[in-house]
């Protein structure tokens, strides 16, 4: 787009929204051209808006100029899914952050886009209600953009990822429509069709969502193995025995030993991993869990046992396990996040293959994982000033990803497919499959304009040379 | 191309009717390549296919507007992957629900589909039906527990979505838009579930809801510390689902966890109902899950054919608001009421009938019509055939049709799948 018509865009944006919600200045839009992933190109311009008729303006502009539309949340995106890769427009929540509307008898809220995560359950813990899904990016991450990769977190295994919390969505089409749809309602689920579709297919402007009630009590155990296979291992005859616990997380000794020198929540240095189990329920189901548990998990080589009941103990071990990523920051200057999933017998296969592979590659590794869900998150350690280090990061990347699916996994749990891992999409599905995909958006964005160049494959354009990963250290990056 | 295997008991196309339309054919493919190539074929030569399970749920929606062909999915009935250590399970869409709880119940396992007459229904119809059973709000709908799906679209192609893992970000999640959507969009062919441990005790507990003390029994339910998987207030239904009195109303709670957690949400709800004036509570543990199954067909049986049975959805605060509704619309159209209002999830399940078959149409077509002037959202579950024209199946259109319409259009052009059957007229 040439310098005239970005001009044009910028002034249509503002005499729709007013200068105030519109940035265009290049040193204000540099916030707006990189995630937790990479960094891409500058937008013409960054949106503030501060309701559906503002983003319906935006898009409608938007759509008459064809610029394309970015919508971000926080940021801690780990694929690149919010950078902008063609200039257009970024839409920022961050002035859409209000709480519309809690319904406590019903068990649901009602949430702008640009709510953090972690803000709704503060919200109704009061009233002894929770949300779900707990990324752990869930104190700065924002609820639309956990909508559009379908997050997770460590207590997906019993709770599910956002795709089964959402009950219902506003949202802006193409033509700038403003879209109420809901699961109660008859007809396709435009809702669920929404989750998981990065930006790709409408912009989100309200979700209505499910809560929980708290558990009547909570207790999180703390084992050391020899190593990460074996714990796995553990891991898979827990749930193989019919136990589903609350959440199985696994870190090995080069994560534990990090987070231990940060969080100092008294983990066993000597371990080669730690699985965390936190069990949720009933106050005497819960002893007879942990009892259960403990005794499968010292039948599969459990070295040690620790069980935390008291509030602060757990919230500590959590802090230490939601922060892992950024302790890394002691041990490497930089360093790049996998995610993958494979069905949970085959984790001690894949951890050992993601250690080969990064021995192939003379890299350090990391994992810090949801073992219950055969989720896996390698941390690749790397100089970026080191070219030969970034690019076996990005050869290693890519082998772990193919041994995952030859495993019968797939390439992303929960952080989505953004613009990284967008060629790899074919490794998992047939052109048939990723036709049909895109058949949904042709109806919905049928000028490309919505998110470009995420999720789909990039096709004829396929030379293009992929990203390299500059990931942010310290409180940048999650898992 | 292989020949489809033999079957005792082929249906006629009369028995497969839908409204005024009855099939010309009958098919029953042997696998997915045979299903594919034929639905490609009848696409290409303009002619309409409509998929059958166990035609348990084919009382929802529309009858179609053309009909060249009936589908059945019958010999695609086969478990293709249990990895039951992983707790998943792939299974082709013919498979009855019976035969896949039997499969999973082997390891200890289940999938909660809720679907009504399992014996019969089968995966793939449950999921395109939408089906919607009582212990969602405890487990999630059908469509929460799928991971992964294959269909065959109109144009024959062979699509998959998902994968065999439980936590899956990789692509558009298409299975969630097949589910519910009748048949319009796709075949299901198959379809992959998470599946979950057993729990250890399962439990009925029944208690009569006298009219008198029914809203203030109902409150009091509210302050139950344990949430049961199911908990339903019944009037009528009598010998359908527990052969107890049927003048006064009735509570049907289940109970599903450890043997602990049961006893105390036995404790917590007889404490409820005492308090509320309701002394006795029956328990039912061995037949616990026949009385849950019993519930559950009652959904979609009818009385004779002098009845017609609607869901209504909505919120469970405004439950027997609906509720009344339906009591004050029956008592102004002389039809009989028998409802099944559902707590946990917001259902009404309300059966009307007429006394004598005779005068049920003019009676239910003037119920129908002020039903949807007073709810917005309620479907037809089940009605005598000659009926489904003359009700609206699906209530009001529901908003964004206009881009569901534009959905059906780029994925079946031709409108060879199931056209007219789904929500305004699609």
């Amino acid at each position: 787009m040439g310098r005239v018509s970005t001009k044009r865009f910028q002034e249509r944006l503002v005499d729709a929204l007013g200068a105030d919600a519109v940035r265009t200045d290049p040193e204000d839009l540099a916030v707006y051209s990189f995630d937790a992933f990479s960094e891409e190109t500058l937008p013409a311009a960054a949106v503030l808006p501060k309701d559906a008729r503002d983003v319906s303006a935006i898009v409608r502009i938007a759509n008459e100029l064809e610029e394309p539309i970015v919508p971000r949340g926080a940021g801690t995106g780990l694929c690149g899914g919010a950078t902008p890769t063609r200039g257009g427009v970024v839409v920022s929540f961050a002035r859409m952050n209000r709480i519309l509307g809690l319904d406590v008898p019903n068990r649901r809220a009602r949430v702008q886009p640009g709510v953090i995560n972690l803000e709704l359950s503060k919200h109704a813990q009061p009233h002894g209600l929770f949300f779900g899904p707990d990324p752990s990016s869930q104190k700065i991450s924002t609820l639309g953009g956990n909508v559009g990769t379908n997050a997770g977190g460590p207590h997906a295994l019993s709770y599910g990822s956002m795709t089964n919390h959402v009950l219902g969505l506003e949202f802006v089409s193409q033509d700038g429509e403003v879209h109420q749809i809901s699961q109660d309602d008859f007809g396709y689920d435009l809702t669920s069709a929404l989750v998981g579709s990065e930006g790709t297919l409408g912009i989100i402007t309200a979700i209505d969502l499910r809560l929980l009630r708290v558990p009547a009590a909570v207790r999180v155990c703390l084992a050391a193995f020899g190593d990460v296979e074996t714990a796995s291992e553990a891991v898979s005859a827990i749930v193989g025995a019919g136990i589903v616990p609350t959440a199985l997380e696994i870190m090995d000794r080069t994560i534990t030993q990090a987070v231990e020198a940060h969080y100092h929540a008294g983990f066993p240095l000597d371990a080669g991993a730690v699985l965390l189990v936190e069990i949720a329920g009933e106050i005497d189901d819960i002893d007879a869990s942990e009892r259960a548990i403990e005794k499968i998990a010292r039948e599969h080589g459990a070295l040690s046992w620790r069980s935390a009941s008291e509030a602060a103990e757990r919230e500590a071990l959590w802090a230490s396990r939601k922060g892992a990523a950024g302790a890394i920051g002691r041990i490497a200057p930089n360093y790049y996040i996998q995610d993958a999933t494979v069905p949970r017998t085959r984790l001690p296969q894949a951890l050992h293959r993601v250690d080969e592979i990064a021995r192939d590659h003379a890299l350090q590794v990391g994992n810090v994982f949801h073992a219950g869900d055969g989720n896996l998150h390698p941390l690749l350690m790397f100089d970026r000033r080191i070219p030969s280090q970034v690019e076996a990061v990005i050869a290693a990347g890519t082998e772990i990803l193919e041994a995952c699916i030859a495993l019968g996994g797939t390439i992303s749990g929960e952080h989505g497919i953004g613009y990284e891992k967008r060629d790899a999409l074919r490794y998992v599905f047939s052109t048939d499959d990723l036709a049909t995909m895109a058949r949904v958006r042709d109806v919905l964005d049928p000028k490309r304009i919505f998110n470009p160049d995420k999720i789909f494959p990039s096709g004829a354009a396929c030379g293009e040379v992929r990203a390299q990963p500059q990931v942010a250290v310290g409180a940048g990056a999650w898992l | 191309m292989a020949l489809s295997r033999a079957e005792p008991t082929l249906p006629t196309p009369a028995a497969l009717t839908l409204g005024e339309m009855t099939p010309r054919e009958v098919v029953t493919p042997a696998g997915v390549d045979e299903l594919a190539a034929m639905v490609r074929e009848r696409n290409e030569n303009g002619e309409a296919i409509v998929v059958v399970g166990g035609g348990t749920l084919q009382g929802l929606g529309h009858a179609p507007q053309r009909y060249d062909v009936a589908l059945r999915t019958a010999n695609l009935n086969r478990v293709l992957e249990y990895e039951y250590r992983d707790l998943t399970i792939a299974v082709e869409a013919g498979l009855t629900v019976a035969d896949l709880d039997a499969a999973l119940a082997e390891r200890g396992q289940f999938v909660p589909l809720d679907a009504p007459q399992a014996a019969r229904s089968t995966v793939g119809g449950v999921l395109a039906s939408g089906w919607l059973g009582p212990r969602r709000a405890l487990y999630g709908r059908p469509r929460d527990l799928v991971i992964g799906m294959t269909v065959v679209l109109a144009d024959g192609t062979i699509a998959k979505s998902g994968g065999m893992v439980v936590k899956n970000s990789t692509g558009y999640d298409l299975s969630r838009l097949y589910c519910g959507s009748l048949g319009t969009l796709a075949v299901i062919v198959r379809a992959n579930f998470k599946t979950l441990p057993l729990p250890a005790a399962r439990r009925v507990a029944l208690a009569t809801l006298p009219e008198q003390t029914r809203l203030r029994v109902l409150e009091h339910l509210a302050a139950l510390e344990i949430d049961p998987a199911v908990a339903v207030a019944i009037q009528g239904f009598r010998d359908d689902i527990d052969g107890r009195d049927g003048a006064d109303g009735r509570l049907f709670f289940l109970f599903e966890g450890s043997r602990s957690l049961v006893e105390r949400a036995t404790r917590d709800v007889r404490s409820v109902l005492g308090a509320a004036g309701v002394p006795a509570t029956t328990l039912i543990d061995a037949g616990a899950s026949q009385s849950f199954a019993r519930l559950v067909d009652a959904y979609t049986l009818r009385v004779g054919d002098r009845s017609v049975t609607y869901r209504s959805s909505g919120l469970p605060s405004d439950l027997f608001v609906r509720g009344e509704t339906f009591a004050h619309l029956a008592r102004s159209h002389a039809l009989d009421l028998e409802r099944i209002e559902d707590m946990r999830t917001g259902d009404v399940i309300a059966r009307l009938s007429a006394p004598v078959s005779g005068q049920l149409e003019e009676r239910i077509v003037a119920f129908d019509a002020a039903l949807h002037a007073a709810t917005p959202r309620a479907q037809v579950l089940a009605a005598p055939e000659p009926l489904r024209g003359k009700l609206a199946m699906w209530g009001s259109p529901p908003r964004s049709l206009d881009v569901m319409r534009a959905l059906k259009a780029r994925f079946d052009p031709n409108g060879t799948l199931a056209p007219g059957r789904f929500v305004g007229g699609i």
